[in-house]
């Protein structure tokens, strides 16, 4: 199952304890809270559940919802 | 491979980098940048291959290239094309082994300048087993920057094993991240991010501190690992998700939570170690990105861990935002480097690196050797998914943990957490303790073992059986009255009667304000015997504060010794003892119904809302005291106890009543004498006083007493209470008085005067511990939450037991707020919070440390800030006020319209004499912090200075001393008729006054004298009726300090004729030198002045030898005095006398003068000036040169003017007399001071001596006039060179 644009959204909003409407797509997701231990967490869950191939420095280097859609197989 | 020298490329250092090389630069030689992991490879490995990977990623990780040189423009990395793979393989019997080696090369430190900044070694350890051993300095590498080095080494392996060419570089530059970093640097962020942590932190908080104080980083650390199980990690998972934050958040809020409780801070900050790469290039630079950033938290115990975890995770998401921003500019921004003082407490340093690697299938196990330097203390988390849970690692700085101390605080941690775990995160975190539950065991019970069966008796009734048992004994003494045991039982009974008759009966008070005497002993036993309380009323408190007493307490009546003691419009009946007669009551005990819970005495103490407050402390309470104290300290009938302690302290309690509990005598001093160490040390000696009390401060000031060391005949014990006992003060008392025992005792006024006892070792060090509990008593040391303390760390002290005060008179609400339920002690119990702030040390004592409150203690008594505040504010014309106290003096501070002094005068007849400030000081604001507190921190220190009617010193006595109290006090300036305590003298500054005394004028002075005599023109004249140094001030031979074995130093008066500008030599000189001054006829009377020089200097001569018979004669002389002493000096040569200095202060001799115009009248007053250390201005007459004097604070505007009129004449006939005279040669050598500064005397040169001195000239320049040649600064250099000289002779 490929993941959406809004799975991620969703996914980021309740790793960071927060609703997905408060969480624009093009804004630096540090600002928001976003951590290295998140990313590895989300991005273990969408390996495991999306079968995502991306690595930890590949989000990490531009934490941003838009930037990763292409990375994360988002069409 | 071979070094290839290729050019190197030269880069500046990032800001991370430079904050790492000046930690460096500070102890080159330290290791404790070094870094270094290990990696557990378990299965087959082939050394060469893996030699070949690592000289790969050393190609590709370029930080791992460089060395760091410093050049004029900074330090600079320089980065090689390559440099030689420093790797060593090796095969070792066992892991132990290669640990071993490991450590040792983990202590070698680096040569940034040359470089390579790492080394690897292999260690194959077993069958199958592989230890990868890598240490990179921390200049280049961070933590997460090894986990790109492993990660790429072992993808470059696993492609070599199989024969593939690994993939392409991955890493980026480490220009980039010097572009990155100046990049960042010159941003608008930047600026945003500094102003964000300059206002986060503008009130520059404490760090907390675990250790309870900081420490510069030490070379190397101690660790100690631990493992938080799968189970327990899990569960925090869980946690975490449910809280929606992760494992690191909940870890980070427990270790805020424990620091919280561990510190006794509500505001905590830690330092965060990030990785700082978040959205940034650096994300594939191995090399030194990572910052520390201080996480702010507040952590109260009313909040649940689920709050405190939500803000935790906002207070980082906040960080995060300006986590670019580096921790060493926070602290410069804050002024913090300069003071050397961190912002953070613990580091809690998460590493969530995903280390899931393996080399060609064998899996690797990574572990960290060092993560770098260790400031206080580092808690370093791994989660390195292996299925073990977390690994935790506590690093301590071992300037501040022992290996022990560590431990304990990652038990307790570790404790926490999985209390934390388990525990419902919407519960008050006030249900957590951090003790371990063997902790509570040893703090709660071990150490309170104090239970002890006691017969239910009061206070009295041990008394009256004593005096049953030895009527004849002696009970009291007081100068040379003494009563037995039946004469005081008999007059305290009749009284006792007679208080009965007045309503005196069990659960009344009877008000007793009488100075110490036999009639104060005889009417508090007379108090107690009819069954009542006593309140002691000081007789020298202020009426105001008499009245209130009064009426609060609302005695049934009030023994005073005579009438008008107390001010009668209170309502109470007054029983003046003086004139009456009691005669008609029988001398048997009187009956009364008094239980051991009635009442005993009741005692004010100084209350924070601005009332003195009554506690009501029962018969039981004091009774468990003395019974304690008789078994503890066993009293004799052969003792006897020293009563010095002002009845309104408590301490006297134990005074009174102990010693005529167990048939010993009680010794009185006089009222007033516990302030005169000397009259104490004459008591104690010839009353054989055995057992007596001193404040710490007291004692200290006993000590100092020359006579206090003759008392160790008798005396055997002596306890301190009152405040903190110093350990030198400790010491001091173990040197001063061996063999002697001193007891420090600890309690407030509300637990039956103390409750806590410590022996003094005679060579302790560290503090002084107040100790264990007494019987029946119980200590609790708790944190915010009231959850006990482990030993170490400190909290508030709270006291139970039968001790217990009832509480305060008519004071419901406050009694309810100090004692409160004892959730600890049997149920129905109570406890009473001290407000100090204490820990338990492990051995079961107390250390006291400070108070959580504004209570402070001067001088043993307890004042309340507040108290004295409310008395400030209360004034007219003052708007706020504030109070603290600075080096042992109250200082007040005031807003408003009031005039300061007027306050002080005003606080002065309202408060006792240890509650009034010694200054107030006016100011136009207090200062605030931003948050809108006072900021007690950023009050003025007092000025204390003489009053404004100063006139100036009448004699260099009077000037040598008001320069001394200046010098005492710290102070700019003291008039003559400046009182010590009123320049804010403690009896502390009161012993180095004496001391300096004893000194400078060879006069043994007591302290006591010093309250007789407070101002520098009392103690003068005083001084002149005691010392043997007395004589009238214009004398010829003048004693400027007559006592001294040494040969005396002779100083010849300058033209006008007085020597007293010599006197500032005395003290500089120090102790055992003599020094005369030598003075001109005439000044006085209407003798003839002399007719020449010659002439002069004989009549000195035989003046001199009237006090030194025989050589060897030392002389000095100033000005005309030079030439005089010159004179004397051949003289005292041809009379076959050895002259063994001659010191010339800027004199010239005859004929340098000859040919130039002698002075005329007008220039008398410039000689006159002179003398005072004054070049002549536009001062017209002799009014303008008084008037200056005057203004100056000379002693030479006190002349009388006939004296004046005599100088007139004096000057101008030493200047045709000098004129006149014929020097003839001295046999020796010249020590000379030049006033070097131009003058327009420019001839004068000290080489003009040569044809008139044998031997060699020693010169000094003085940058100054002939005039300023006496004054301070310069007086310092010529004695500095004098002493030094007078000490070859001495040798």
């Amino acid at each position: 199952m490929t993941l959406t644009l809004e799975r991620i959204r969703t996914d980021i909003a309740d790793c960071l304890g927060e609703e997905p409407a408060d969480i624009p797509v093009d804004e630096n997701l540090v600002d928001y809270g976003l951590d290295s231990v998140r990313i590895m967490a989300l991005l273990e869950r969408w390996r495991r559940e999306h079968g995502v191939q991306a690595d930890f420095a590949d989000l990490a280097e531009q934490p941003a919802i838009e930037a990763w859609a292409p990375l994360l197989g988002v069409a | 491979m071979t070094i290839t020298l290729a050019t190197e490329t030269e880069l500046p250092l990032t800001a991370a980098q430079s904050g790492m090389w000046y930690a460096q630069a500070l102890d080159p030689l330290s290791p404790a940048q070094n870094t270094a992991e290990c990696l557990e490879i378990d299965g087959p490995l082939d050394p060469d291959l893996f030699a070949t990977a690592l000289r790969r990623v050393t190609a590709e990780a370029e930080a791992l290239r460089v060395r760091v040189a410093d050049t004029p423009e900074g330090p600079r990395q320089y980065l090689r094309e390559a440099v030689e793979l420093p790797l060593l393989v090796q095969e070792m019997s066992t892991v132990a082994e290669a640990e071993a080696w490991m450590r040792a090369d983990l202590a070698e430190p680096c040569d940034l300048a040359t470089g390579p900044l790492f080394r690897h070694a292999l260690f194959h350890v077993g069958e199958d087993r592989w230890l990868w051993y890598q240490r990179i300095h921390h200049l280049v590498m961070d933590g997460f920057g090894y986990s790109l080095l492993v990660r790429r080494t072992a993808e470059a392996y696993t492609a070599l094993v199989r024969g593939e060419e690994p993939g392409p570089r991955t890493f980026g530059r480490l220009a980039d991240l010097v572009v990155d970093d100046a990049t960042y640097r010159s941003s608008e962020t930047f600026a945003a991010d500094r102003a964000h942590w300059s206002r986060a932190f503008a009130d520059r908080p404490e760090a907390p501190r675990l250790a309870g104080r900081g420490a510069l980083p030490s070379r190397t650390f101690h660790r100690r690992t631990a493992h938080v199980s799968p189970e327990t990690t899990q569960r925090l998972r869980e946690l975490a998700a449910r809280l929606r934050a992760t494992w690191p958040d909940l870890l980070i809020a427990a270790q805020a939570l424990y620091t919280s409780r561990a510190t006794a801070q509500s505001d905590v900050v830690l330092g965060l170690p990030m990785m700082g790469r978040m959205g940034s290039v650096a994300l594939r630079v191995p090399g030194m990105v990572m910052n520390v950033l201080p996480l702010r938290l507040t952590v109260s115990p009313d909040a649940t861990f689920a709050e405190l975890v939500r803000q935790v995770v906002l207070g980082i998401r906040e960080v995060r935002r300006h986590q670019r921003y580096r921790y060493e500019d926070i602290r410069r921004d804050l002024g913090l480097l300069g003071e050397n003082r961190g912002l953070v407490g613990p580091l809690v340093n998460i590493m969530p690196f995903d280390y899931g690697v393996d080399f060609a299938g064998a899996p690797a196990r990574a572990r960290n050797l060092s993560a770098g330097p260790v400031d206080d203390l580092t808690v370093n988390i791994y989660d390195r998914a292996d299925g073990r849970g977390l690994r935790i690692d506590h690093d301590g700085n071992p300037a501040l943990y022992g290996e022990g101390e560590l431990a304990a605080h990652q038990a307790r941690f570790l404790h926490l957490v999985d209390r934390l775990a388990d525990t419902d995160p919407q519960l008050p975190l006030a249900v957590h303790t951090v003790a371990t539950p063997a902790e509570q065991a040893l703090v709660l019970d071990e150490f309170n073992r104090t239970d002890r069966a006691l017969p239910p008796t009061t206070l009295i009734g041990p008394i009256e059986a004593q005096a049953a048992r030895t009527p004849d004994a002696v009970a009291l003494v007081y100068g040379g009255t003494s009563l037995t045991y039946a004469e005081l039982n008999a007059r305290a009974n009749q009284l006792a009667w007679h208080l009965q008759s007045l309503g005196a009966r069990a659960g009344a008070v009877v008000a007793v304000s009488v100075p110490r005497s036999v009639e104060l002993i005889v009417s508090l036993l007379a108090v107690v015997k009819a069954g009542a309380a006593y309140l002691p009323l000081d007789p020298d408190y202020p009426p105001q504060r008499l009245t209130y007493m009064l009426e609060d307490a609302a005695p049934v009546c009030a023994i005073t010794d005579r009438a008008g003691r107390l001010p009668e419009d209170t309502g109470t009946p007054l029983v003046a003892l003086d004139g009456l007669d009691v005669s008609m009551y029988p001398p048997v005990n009187p009956a009364r119904a008094l239980t051991p819970r009635h009442p005993a005495y009741v005692i004010y103490t100084s209350g924070s809302t601005g009332r003195p407050k009554g506690v009501v402390v029962p018969h039981g309470a004091i009774d468990n005291r003395l019974r304690w104290m008789q078994h503890e300290y066993g009293l004799t009938p052969g003792d006897r106890v020293l009563q010095k302690t002002p009845s309104s302290f408590d301490v006297s309690v134990w005074e009174f009543f102990w010693p005529l509990r167990e048939g010993a005598a009680l010794v009185l001093a006089e009222p007033g004498g516990h302030k005169d160490p000397a009259y104490l040390a004459r008591l104690i000696r010839e009353q054989a006083v055995t057992t007596c009390h001193f404040v710490p401060s007291m004692l200290q000031v006993f000590l100092a007493e020359p006579d206090a060391a003759a008392c160790t005949d008798r005396l055997r014990r002596v306890f301190c209470s009152g405040e903190a006992l110093p350990r030198e003060t400790a010491n001091a008392f173990g040197r001063t008085l061996p063999g002697v025992e001193l007891h420090n005792l600890y309690g407030p006024t509300e637990a039956a005067v103390d409750v806590t006892y410590h022996a003094c070792a005679p060579e302790g060090s560290g503090p002084v511990p107040i100790g264990r509990p007494v019987w029946n008593t119980r200590l609790y040391v708790l944190d915010a939450a009231l959850q006990p303390c482990p030993p170490g760390v400190p909290g508030e002290l709270y006291l139970a037991g039968v001790q217990l005060a009832d509480g305060y008179l008519r004071r419901a609400e406050l009694t309810a707020t100090r004692f409160v339920a004892d959730p600890i002690g049997p149920a129905g119990s109570r406890m009473y919070r001290t407000g100090d702030l204490a820990r338990w040390t492990g051995k079961g004592e107390v250390e006291y440390l400070g108070r959580t409150d504004h209570q402070v203690k001067l001088r043993g008594q307890r004042i309340e800030l507040g108290e004295i505040e409310a008395s400030l504010a209360a004034q007219p014309g003052v708007d706020g006020a504030c109070a603290l106290v600075r080096e042992d003096r109250l200082v007040g501070y005031v807003t408003g319209m009031a005039d300061p002094a007027a306050v002080r005068a005003a606080l002065a007849r309202e408060l006792p004499e240890h509650m009034v400030p010694a200054a107030v000081v006016a100011l136009d604001v207090f200062p605030l912090s931003p948050s809108g507190k006072l900021e007690r921190r950023e009050l003025p220190d007092p000025v204390f200075a003489g009053g404004a009617r100063k006139r100036p010193p009448a004699s260099p006595r009077e000037e040598a001393l008001t320069g001394l109290f200046a010098q005492v006090l710290g102070v700019e300036e003291v008039g003559p008729d400046d009182a010590f305590f009123d320049l804010g003298g403690t009896s502390l500054l009161a012993v180095r006054l004496v001391t300096r005394v004893r000194e400078d004028f060879g006069v043994e002075l007591t302290i006591g004298s010093l309250f007789e005599a407070p101002t520098p023109a009392a103690l003068a004249a005083r001084l002149d009726a005691a010392g043997p140094a007395s004589g009238d001030a214009l004398d010829v031979v003048l004693p400027l300090r007559a006592e001294g074995t040494r040969p005396p130093l002779f100083a010849f008066h300058p033209a006008g004729g007085i020597s007293w500008c010599y006197a500032g030599l005395t003290a500089r000189l120090g102790p055992g030198q003599p020094v005369y001054g030598i003075q001109a006829r005439g000044l006085v009377g209407d003798e003839p002045l002399p007719r020449t020089l010659q002439e002069e200097a004989e009549d000195y001569v035989e003046r001199i030898r009237e006090v030194q018979p025989q050589g060897p004669y030392r002389l000095l002389g100033w000005s005309v005095g030079g030439v005089l002493a010159h004179t004397v000096a051949v003289l005292l040569q041809e009379a076959g006398e050895e002259v063994q200095l001659l010191a010339l202060l800027d004199a010239f001799p005859a004929e340098q003068w000859r040919e130039r115009p002698a002075p005329e009248e007008g220039d008398a007053l410039t000689a006159v000036l002179r003398m005072a250390g004054f070049e002549r201005t536009d001062e017209r007459d002799r009014d303008d040169v008084l008037a200056t004097l005057r203004r100056a604070g000379s002693p030479l505007a006190g002349l009388s003017d006939h004296t004046l009129s005599r100088i007139v004449d004096i000057v101008p006939n030493h200047a045709r007399m000098m004129r006149e005279h014929r020097h003839r040669r001295y046999d020796g050598d010249l020590l000379f001071f030049t006033a070097a500064a131009p003058r327009p005397e420019h001839w004068l040169t000290r080489e003009a001596w040569r044809p008139h001195v044998s031997g060699v000239i020693v010169n000094h320049d003085l940058d100054c006039t002939h005039p300023q040649l006496m004054r301070a600064r310069h007086l310092d250099d010529i004695a500095a060179h004098l002493a030094a000289r007078l000490k070859e002779f001495d040798a």
